[in-house]
């Protein structure tokens, strides 16, 4: 559990507000190494250059939309097996069955709570270790 | 198909034409529609960006807020465990009863306002969703816009009568910074001095 709190997280999400209150909670939770990026296209190059563990990302943003962004991070070698949540208000069964197709590997709804974000990273986390051992 | 029905068609065509032309200049000339087009329009573009960015200071400020008391209320709490251990490791006599509870009390109250501080932040996320849906709204003023003044052109309106100024109204709400707002006063202090100067 110590090493995980040295994970790299990128939030993407083009509202300051909501990128201020993730990276709060993910402070809260123990995980100190939290960047933020605008969009998808900010957070693109991020990615491939940097040393990222896990990717949280909204969907509905301006430049590249967060499926999208999922559908790129998944076409790269290097980045296709990272976590990735998705944090948005599109609550359409059709959008989450796309994003779900898309290799998404949690979904939360907003508003959401600090519970709720907690459980669906553990989920995630508990998920891919034991697809690693 | 014959020539008699073709001719009757290409009349028939122009007759619509023409008045659809008819109506069209009528529409326009319509004074509250260039308002619309050149004012009120706009305006209600630069308000809604105006409450985006109102909106976004204050849920920003409210965190700025949150963030310093997190570690004020942590403090007080340790502080005050620690004590109640000194004192448990001291023997009862040391410490009264009133300090005690005092103490206590502090160890759990500092507890409850660090659990309400997280909702408040919790609670700034009405910024993301009503700001996306502001936006949205944004998008259609823009497209209105647009469609207005495509409309206008279509139609090559001449200035209406009469001349159009940007729209009176009586309340205008809050100040909206790059909309005329006629004789808004800039503040507290101006409110003050005209009070004053009104013997009040």
């Amino acid at each position: 559990m110590g090493v995980q709190q040295n994970m790299n997280f990128l939030v993407v999400d083009d509202f300051s507000t909501m990128r201020r209150i993730i990276k709060n909670l993910l402070n809260d939770l123990g995980y100190a190494n939290v960047t933020e990026a605008d969009d998808g296209n900010t957070a693109l190059p991020l990615l491939k250059n940097g040393n990222f563990d896990f990717l949280i990302t909204d969907w509905n943003m301006p430049g590249m939309p967060g499926l999208e962004l999922l559908k790129q991070v998944r076409a790269d070698k290097r980045l296709a097996r990272m976590p990735v949540l998705m944090l948005t208000a599109e609550a359409k069964r059709e959008q989450i069955v796309e994003a779900a197709q898309a290799g998404v590997n949690g979904y939360v709804i907003k508003p959401f709570t600090a519970a709720t974000l907690k459980e669906k990273i553990d989920k995630i986390l508990a998920t891919q270790s034991a697809s690693a051992a | 198909m014959s020539e008699a029905t073709d001719g009757n068609m290409l009349t028939e065509v122009r007759k619509v034409a023409s008045d659809l032309q008819t109506a069209l200049e009528r529409f326009s000339i319509d004074s509250k529609l260039v308002d619309l087009a050149q004012h009120q329009v706009p305006d209600a573009r630069h308000r809604l960006a105006h409450v985006l960015r109102l909106t976004s200071e204050a849920a920003h400020r409210t965190m700025d807020l949150v963030e310093q008391c997190c570690p004020l209320a942590d403090r007080t709490a340790r502080e005050a465990e620690r004590l109640i251990e000194l004192h448990k490791a001291a023997g009862q006599e040391q410490c009264s009863a009133p300090m005690a509870e005092f103490l206590q009390h502090t160890a759990e109250n500092m507890g409850a306002v660090r659990g309400n501080l997280a909702e408040v932040l919790l609670a700034q996320g009405y910024q993301d969703l009503s700001g996306q849906i502001i936006r949205s709204v944004m998008t259609l003023v823009d497209e209105l816009e647009l469609a207005l003044r495509e409309l206008l052109r279509i139609t090559q309106a001449e200035e209406p009568r009469p001349a159009s100024a940007a729209p009176r109204r009586d309340r205008m709400g809050p100040v909206v910074p790059g909309i005329v707002n006629g004789s808004a006063v800039s503040g507290q202090q101006d409110v003050d001095a005209l009070l004053s100067d009104l013997g009040m």
